[in-house]
């Protein structure tokens, strides 16, 4: 099914009136407003329409705003996320977010790892410390939100039902989450060793992590 | 050397079969396979379990922000003192001295302090009041800490009296009745780190002399 596409040359801000609620549907980068059933950009980016294919019950456009090159994956709750950890202190780890999936993100996004996210066990006798250490790849899965009905503002990243304005809640509590790649002190590139523990090649020195359990 | 295992200190990484020396100092030994090389510099390096001078530099609801010399600022609880609740926390002003404890000095991490013993006693951690703190280098810390004692500090504590805390982050206090007291002690201890055994001999007596 080939979907015919329009994109304008206009280019629209959030906020901007994409159309009626009645004639356009809202598709990525826009929102359907239930006051005053109107449809609003919550992105900036060219204007786009997606005409539906002739087969679907619902004829309405779907109205779009692409283009934009800041457009990138953005994390979501339940996704797993590749970061690198880059401040460990008592009670979290902050890390940066590299990849959503399979893709690189085009901006900065900030995770933080807390204490009793770190595993599904004894979870108040976690050290830190022996879980990550600056520089650490690790594998993590963005925490579902509480809230049942999530409503975000997905521009400028305040996605109020996640963690908190500053930075994602990222969890590793699970055996395929961890630590996927890291340096001992010495500069090698540490090989696993059993879920807690990872050895340096060049000296030889058993170091701990939190390891993710990589293959069948 | 024959074949046996070394066990390599401070100062002595193994870069494959070789041991390098990576800092300037006397190389010590101790018996039967221990080797280290043993510096002295102004910059401390944390580690747990060491005694130190700390200077509270800010406040946070968790923690008090420490200045211990070292690469980065110290987190000092705010619960860790003995009997401490959350109903009696100490209200430090910035620029307290504090005789602390290091709990846990982890690379990349802010070092943790405590002012509770093993048994969470107060034992001698707190506040020191009043008093001057001086600068050292950390060997001479070490040295003011050693037995036997210091032969400055042991000559100026037969005619002098005052008291001393020594953190092994090349700072010590010092407190006596009198300022002339406090500044003449302070002095002394910090020359005497560039003479020798002889010459600390010529110079205590020279300087007990002169008081009198």
């Amino acid at each position: 099914m080939k979907e015919e596409e329009e994109i304008e040359i206009e280019m629209v801000t959030p906020g901007e009136v994409l159309g009626k609620g009645s004639e356009v549907k809202a598709g990525k980068g826009a929102y359907l407003s239930p006051d005053n059933n109107t449809v609003f950009a919550s992105l900036t980016g060219r204007r786009s329409l997606v005409h539906p294919s002739p087969h679907s019950p619902d004829q309405r456009p779907t109205v779009e705003v692409i283009g934009h090159k800041a457009h990138g994956p953005v994390p979501e709750p339940g996704c797993v996320v590749i970061a690198r950890v880059t401040k460990v202190m008592a009670r979290m780890a902050s890390a940066d977010i590299m990849c959503v999936g399979s893709k690189s993100v085009r901006e900065k996004f900030s995770g933080v790892i807390r204490q009793q996210d770190v595993r599904a066990t004894e979870i108040d006798k976690v050290d830190m410390h022996s879980s990550f250490r600056p520089g650490d790849i690790v594998k993590a899965s963005v925490v579902q939100c509480n809230n049942a009905n999530p409503r975000h503002v997905t521009r400028l990243y305040l996605l109020i039902s996640l963690g908190d304005a500053r930075a994602y809640y990222l969890s590793t509590a699970q055996n395929e989450l961890g630590v996927v790649s890291a340096e001992s002190m010495a500069g090698g590139t540490m090989v696993p060793v059993s879920w807690t523990e990872m050895q340096c090649p060049l000296t030889g020195q058993i170091e701990q992590r939190k390891v993710a359990k990589v293959g069948a | 050397m024959a074949n046996q295992t070394l066990k390599l200190g401070g100062g002595l990484p193994q870069d494959g079969d070789a041991i390098c020396v990576m800092k300037a100092g006397k190389l010590r030994f101790m018996k039967p396979n221990k080797y280290w090389v043993e510096s002295s510099q102004k910059r401390y390096v944390p580690s747990a379990g060491d005694n130190v001078l700390g200077v509270v530099v800010d406040t946070k609801p968790e923690n008090f922000l420490v200045d211990i010399k070292g690469p980065a600022l110290a987190f000092l609880p705010v619960l860790s003192f003995e009997g401490g609740t959350r109903r009696n926390i100490p209200k430090f002003e910035v620029g307290t001295l504090l005789y602390v404890r290091v709990v846990s000095a982890n690379t990349g991490m802010n070092p943790e302090l405590t002012c509770m013993d093993a048994n969470g006693k107060a034992a001698e951690y707190g506040v020191l009041k009043e008093g001057y703190m001086f600068e050292s280098s950390t060997g001479l810390s070490r040295a003011l800490l050693s037995s036997p004692p210091h032969p400055v500090l042991e000559g100026l504590g037969k005619k002098l009296s005052f008291e001393i805390a020594v953190g092994i982050n090349g700072r010590f206090w010092v407190n006596a009745s009198q300022s002339s007291t406090v500044i003449l002690v302070g002095n002394a201890i910090q020359k005497s780190e560039s003479l020798s055994l002889v010459q600390q001999k010529i110079y205590l007596e020279k300087l007990l002399k002169s008081i009198q």
